[in-house]
């Protein structure tokens, strides 16, 4: 469902993702862990067809994101770590919006757009301008409007951020339940103890490079130490970083 | 819905509830911007009625052929602001494209969308048209009200202006996106060095253009006439879409529907070519061109400007902290934006075609009414300078601060010193241009010893005044949730910013302006009561500048002290 073939991103002289190769099978909850600054939003935004990539390619449902961007873009559903949102539109006319850029008939906006709302909790304010919501309910926001497509694919970029517990927990679970589905999850995160629960397989990304690619048993077993995922990821990673 | 029509009906729906939280602000502050804008445009519509008239008698009594000379004037005057118009729509098309297809944060959301670059391109097209000719529309329209009047068109000319208009904004529109597709692909590959002489080269030609064109020569009443013809001729060339509109309009208000027609489908099958061939380029190269921007090289921009901010920070040792770390912090931040660089380069290029202009107005008019006349514009020209100057990159300064309030509200630095700050620093940058603007324009002129100190005089004065109104109205009305410089000076604050400016100059320039002129009139009957007229209006700017410093400046810090971030 995504295939990245020596994907490379260089900024100048210096590569921010150097030689990518991945492929991650449809139904897989993919975690992206890295410290700052490893290439992980880099990779995101080539994989979503944000940024043209130096050498390579990232191949998303089958169609080649630069070869095909608008069929890629289709099958992609994506939650950016700050999501932009229009501030002056409601959030029903914000997933109205969305419809519309995925060319989907008024009808479905009606049904999965209200039952999305309701999902994610935030249908009492739907019709209350973005300005005024919190952070969290902008977040909730973001994921409802990615999912309004019912995407193949779905890329998230740090999800937790402005979530309460209750929220991650429910945010979690259903992206768990979207793999069960056949959905492709691709999520880059630094909360460690969440992706060591939900993460059929690590890739674990240093200076632009893929250090390590495993299931999380397999990344435990890599360390010499055992440990929780934080302790491998960080004896993993400092060796480079020294 | 197509994702073009999606994004139309969102725009409108952000437009209906942005109008509508017109409510939520201040009933003073809307009440004073509605006030000035009728007032304003209603002042448009007389100075260009009275401008239009004066042509038209002019003309008639240089020509000696009735009113039929006039006319041709004010068909000449028509077609040189027609064009003058086209070519600030296409430079401004190419400003607001590049902060709309390229610097936006909308554009990351909407790359992600299955849309075609195409597609994407003609969203945004609408938004730059929409920004770039607000103001047309505003100035526009009393311009062809008082022309309509003044010659006393059919109902016909109204008809036909409101129709050439959507053509005539649309093709240099699509001129100015098509000069900002190439130049977003092309820019990002080139070295500085080269960038920067590219920019020289076409700096220095758009200079030699301007100056040779409005060069004249020396001008008697017998040669006035032939010269004015032959200075507008350029704007009779059939290859002008400038030319056209006039064309089209002209024959609609006098009936000839065929050459209305043929002028009408001229413009408009021209401004859908370029529309057709700009989406079509955005379709192939819009992407290139931007992934280059996203991934450009910037060590080298960083070492260049790296020497000129360690200067900045050198010069201001004497300065004590935390004043020195504002200062020096304002500067780089302002000199990392190249939108902000981009349009302080417009008003180097202003500054540098006035000054260029100035050597000519001098030798010409010997006269004591002219000579006046000519130390007065000079001191509104100075001043409106200033006032563009503080409205767009002053008023936004504390705005710009909103998100950073984290670190600014905690340190130990109280809110009335960081205002202060920013309007010293206002004071002194801008001095630094509009100052040193008015000496050379008063050498240029060849001012008399008196004419040249109350210039100066009044620059001094009114950087005060409209630095404290900038800064004091961008605190009392501060968009702390907005980080684009260019949408804080469009919000209201801004704009009442702007129009309060205006008064102020207004007020200066015409205290001045009524002395001056009164002693060229000879209503002073002895030196004594000029002395003692100039000293009272001396009092009187001053007074008002010291109001318009300190009142938006109390008013503002009061503010920020009761605000919650």
């Amino acid at each position: 469902m995504i295939l990245t073939e020596n994907l490379t991103k260089r900024f100048g002289g210096k590569a921010a993702v150097d030689c990518l190769n991945l492929r991650i099978p449809p139904g897989e909850f993919f975690c992206f862990l890295g410290p700052n600054g490893a290439g992980k939003t880099t990779t995101i935004k080539m994989l979503t067809g944000l940024l043209h990539p130096s050498e390579g390619r990232a191949v998303i449902g089958g169609y080649d994101i630069q070869q095909d961007p608008v069929e890629a873009k289709r099958v992609i559903g994506y939650v950016p770590d700050s999501p932009f949102l229009y501030e002056k539109l409601t959030g029903r006319e914000f997933m109205r919006f969305v419809a519309g850029l995925y060319r989907l008939p008024d009808s479905h906006v009606m049904k999965q757009g209200e039952h999305l709302l309701e999902l994610f909790g935030i249908r009492h304010v739907g019709d209350e301008l973005i300005e005024d919501y919190s952070h969290g309910m902008r977040q909730k926001l973001s994921f409802a409007s990615c999912f309004l497509h019912e995407p193949k694919v779905v890329v998230v970029d740090e999800p937790w951020v402005g979530l309460d517990p209750k929220n991650i927990r429910f945010v979690k679970d259903y992206l768990r339940e979207k793999t069960r589905e056949g959905v492709t999850v691709f999520m880059s995160t630094h909360t460690l103890s969440i992706a060591e629960e939900v993460a059929d397989r690590i890739g674990i990304i240093h200076n632009g490079r893929l250090l390590h690619l495993g299931s999380v048993p397999e990344i435990m077993a890599m360390a010499q130490r055992p440990g929780s995922l934080e302790d491998v990821f960080l004896e993993l990673t400092q060796g480079d970083e020294t | 819905m197509t994702p073009v029509r999606s994004i139309a009906w969102a725009k409108r729906r952000i437009a209906v509830h942005s109008i509508a939280s017109v409510r939520k602000e201040s009933k003073l502050k809307v009440g004073v911007i509605t006030f000035c804008a009728v007032g304003f445009w209603i002042g448009f519509f007389f100075l260009f009625k009275e401008g239009f008239q004066w042509l038209l008698d002019f003309g008639s009594s240089v020509g000696g052929a009735g009113r039929g000379i006039g006319n041709i004037i004010l068909v000449r005057m028509l077609g040189v602001l027609m064009l003058a118009v086209f070519v600030m729509l296409t430079f401004s098309n190419i400003l607001v494209a590049f902060s709309t297809l390229y610097r936006s944060r909308e554009v990351n959301y909407l790359l992600q969308a299955p849309i075609t670059f195409r597609a994407f391109f003609i969203s945004r097209f609408f938004e730059c048209v929409l920004f770039s000719s607000w103001a047309l529309a505003y100035l526009g329209s009393p311009l062809m009200l008082a022309y309509g009047y003044t010659t006393h068109a059919s109902p016909l000319f109204y008809a036909a202006s409101l129709l050439f208009f959507i053509p005539y904004i649309a093709l240099p529109a699509g001129i100015g996106s098509l000069i900002t597709l190439a130049l977003a692909r092309i820019f990002p590959r080139l070295h500085l060095r080269t960038m920067i002489l590219l920019a020289i080269l076409a700096v220095s030609l758009l200079f030699l253009y301007w100056k040779n064109w409005l060069s004249a020569q020396r001008l008697s009443e017998d040669t006035i006439l032939p010269a004015l013809l032959d200075m507008t001729a350029q704007t009779q060339s059939p290859y002008l879409p400038s030319y056209w509109a006039t064309r089209g309009i002209l024959a609609g208000a006098s009936g000839n529907y065929g050459e209305f027609a043929f002028n009408f489908l001229l413009l408009t099958s021209n401004a859908l070519l370029i529309v057709w061939i700009a989406a079509e380029t955005a379709q192939r190269i819009f992407y290139l061109g931007w992934s280059s921007l996203e991934g450009r090289e910037r060590s080298r921009m960083r070492l260049f400007s790296q020497h000129l901010l360690g200067f900045a920070d050198t010069a201001l040792r004497g300065v004590p902290n935390p004043f020195r770390v504002l200062i020096v912090k304002d500067i780089k931040l302002f000199w990392r934006d190249p939108v902000q660089w981009s349009q302080f380069v417009i008003f180097f290029g202003i500054m540098a075609v006035y000054i260029a202009n100035l050597r000519n107005a001098s030798s010409h008019y010997q006269q004591e009414f002219w000579r006046s006349w000519i130390a007065c514009l000079n001191i509104a020209a100075c001043t409106l300078i200033l006032a563009t100057l503080t409205s767009r990159f002053v008023f936004p300064l504390v705005s710009l601060e909103g998100r950073r309030f984290w670190v600014l509200g905690l340190a130990p630095l109280s809110f009335r010193q960081l205002v202060w700050q920013k309007f010293w620093l206002s004071v002194t940058t801008t001095s630094l241009f509009t100052v040193g603007l008015a000496i050379l324009s008063g050498f240029m002129l060849r001012l008399e010893p008196i004419y040249f100190a109350l210039s100066v005089y009044s620059v001094i004065i009114t950087n005060f005044g409209l630095s404290g109104l900038a800064v004091g109205l961008g605190t009392l009305y501060p968009n702390f949730q907005e980080d684009n410089p260019a949408r804080i000076v469009s919000g209201m604050g801004g704009t009442l910013n702007f129009l309060l400016s205006v008064v102020y100059i207004t007020l200066v320039v015409g205290a001045q302006t009524v002395i001056l002129q009164s002693r060229v009139l000879g209503l002073y009957t002895n030196d004594w009561m000029f002395y003692t007229a100039l000293v009272l209006v001396l009092v009187f700017i001053t007074g008002i500048s010291v109001i318009s410093t300190l009142v938006p400046m109390l008013l503002g810090m009061r503010n920020l002290n009761h605000a919650e971030f």
